[in-house]
């Protein structure tokens, strides 16, 4: 089993420091999702785990090794960093054999990476010919070539049609089933929820959250209750009572904040006030996100536009 | 890691850009065309006196080859600096000093093989063209010229690609060479004598001379042509080493 451990790791470009003493490990078996705005330093951080960038201080090791003290390290990590990184006048398969020779991997695994990215019909075709979606997908089948344990992909998800969404989805859960640890950068929220176990959030180059989805999601976003009755009045009274705090919303709809459906269903079971819907509103990854990079985000405009509008679950 | 794959995913990245191939090819026809042009001039100018040099006749297309085959060192390394290619390349062979001997071998001998072909080729059309005048021309002359030509042009495709790998981009390089050889060169060349006869070309060229006046000899100027070359090459390998990819 092979995880990635980031220990105290900094990178500094002139006067900005793109990585400020980032400690978090990612483990095999799950997906991690790794968020973060534009310029926290999440490709950075890639970029220094792939030994491409070299650290200010601290370390980055691939089960305990540095990246580049691998022998044949595409057998041992797979990596999408950029779409565009395939030289446009190569064929795809081209493009894998030449990746597949320097790791003496057999020339087999290119038609299968390709096979499995959906890309087989259009291998011999020249990569200038791809679609951002389908040069996605390239990039996406030479990270797997190696049949790595360890899998990083920035941005896996741009550009690709929603049946490549779907696909991405898939086959990130299926490479974690697999005991692979999988890191995927994504700005996309809704995606990123649902495929990652696990997250680690970065902000100006520092580590803001590093847990589980859910209880990242829960620990930031209270839980609200979504009412429908037909007496209003009887209900508010009911809830100011218990210290819960009814707001009347369209269609003789109520939300009930900090509450859970099960107080609220027990609470007005036995009171006569005639319920006609009662539901639990989840919270989203998208609002417990935006409420912990609300202060911390390097465009703190464009995120509070975001923020400001209504969060329907 | 071993060097033999790594070697041969270079190779492997020459053979698949059409581009490179065509380069390769150009380096050949365009010596061969340019060598014909001077001897049909040659042969067709009667006053032509003592001091023709058939031999320098017969690869005077070179001057103009070279520019080929510089274009396919400089864009061998430049396809790296695209888009983000060199972080896969580097991704897959971290290490970086065998990475860049991989690819400067990858270029250089394939340069090599081409260079030669080129000089046999520009050989055989120059006394074809040439007819009665290449008589003086000897066996041994030819041979050194043909031999010459190989190693010459694939020090010039490595010195482009050493300062590719410096500058990190074709463009640079080749908007430094090329008005460099076309220009710099011919006017100094001119005023010949001292140091002009140490540039990269023009040390390289007196193999394609009968006779040298100069400081120095066919062997020992391909010498110091493959110095500029080794240093060109050291500092690409410096600043891929060295710098963030």
């Amino acid at each position: 089993m092979t995880s990635i451990d980031v220990q105290d790791l900094t990178k500094v470009y002139g006067t900005t420091r793109a990585v400020d003493h980032l400690t978090f490990h990612v483990e095999p078996g799950r997906v991690t999702g790794f968020l973060g705005p534009n310029g926290a330093g999440k490709s950075t951080t890639l970029r220094l785990v792939l030994g491409l960038d070299r650290p200010t201080s601290g370390t980055a090791t691939i089960g305990g090794r540095a990246y580049a003290t691998l022998d044949e390290p595409l057998r041992h990590v797979g990596a999408l960093l950029d779409a565009q990184a395939a030289h446009g006048a190569r064929t795809a398969r081209d493009h894998l054999r030449v990746l597949a020779a320097s790791n003496r991997l057999p020339e087999r695994r290119a038609d299968e990476v390709l096979e499995e990215a959906g890309l087989a019909s259009v291998a011999r075709r020249r990569v200038r010919t791809y679609s951002l979606g389908m040069r996605q997908r390239l990039g996406i089948a030479a990270a797997l070539l190696g049949d790595p344990p360890v899998v990083l992909l920035d941005e896996p998800s741009n550009g690709l049609d929603p049946e490549g969404i779907i696909w991405i989805r898939e086959l990130l859960r299926r490479l974690a089933r697999e005991g692979r640890a999988v890191l995927v950068s994504s700005h996309l929220m809704n995606e990123t929820a649902s495929f990652a176990d696990h997250l680690v959030v970065l902000g100006r180059g520092r580590l803001l959250a590093d847990m589980p989805m859910r209880e990242f999601i829960d620990a930031r976003v209270q839980p609200r209750v979504r009412v429908r009755t037909t007496d209003g009045a009887a209900l508010r009274e009911l809830l100011a009572r218990h210290g819960y705090d009814a707001v009347e919303g369209a269609d003789e709809r109520w939300i009930v904040h900090h509450a859970r459906v099960d107080d609220i269903g027990r609470l007005t079971s036995g009171t006569g006030v005639p319920i006609l819907e009662l539901a639990a509103e989840e919270g989203t990854l998208e609002q417990a996100y935006l409420d912990l990079t609300a202060t911390e985000a390097e465009f703190a405009a464009q995120t509070s536009k975001t923020s400001n509008q209504p969060q329907e679950a | 890691m071993p060097f033999t794959p790594v070697l041969h995913s270079e190779w492997l990245k020459i053979r698949t850009l059409r581009s490179l191939v065509v380069g390769l090819a150009a380096v050949v026809l365009v010596t061969a065309a340019f060598s014909a042009i001077a001897g049909l001039d040659a042969s067709s100018d009667e006053s032509s006196g003592e001091d023709f040099d058939p031999l320098f006749s017969a690869f005077f297309g070179v001057s103009f080859g070279q520019i080929a085959a510089i274009a396919f060192g400089a864009q061998a390394v430049s396809s790296e600096f695209q888009g983000g290619a060199l972080r896969v390349s580097l991704a897959a062979v971290p290490h970086r000093g065998r990475w860049f001997a991989a690819k400067a071998t990858a270029i250089g001998v394939p340069a090599l093989a081409v260079g030669l072909v080129t000089g046999f080729v520009s050989l055989a059309v120059g006394k074809a063209v040439l007819g009665d005048q290449a008589s003086g021309l000897s066996a041994a002359e030819g041979l050194r010229g043909a031999v010459g030509c190989g190693v010459y042009l694939a020090l010039m495709a490595l010195l482009a690609a050493g300062l590719t790998a410096l500058l990190r981009s074709g463009v640079a390089t080749l908007s430094i060479l090329i008005p460099f050889l076309l220009i710099v060169s011919f006017v100094v060349g001119g005023v010949s004598g001292g140091v002009a006869d140490f540039l990269p070309d023009k040390a390289g060229q007196v193999v394609f001379h009968e006779t040298s006046d100069g400081a120095l000899g066919p062997w020992s100027g391909l010498a110091v042509t493959a110095l500029w070359a080794a240093a060109a090459l050291a500092a690409g390998a410096w600043s891929v080493r060295r710098r963030d990819a």
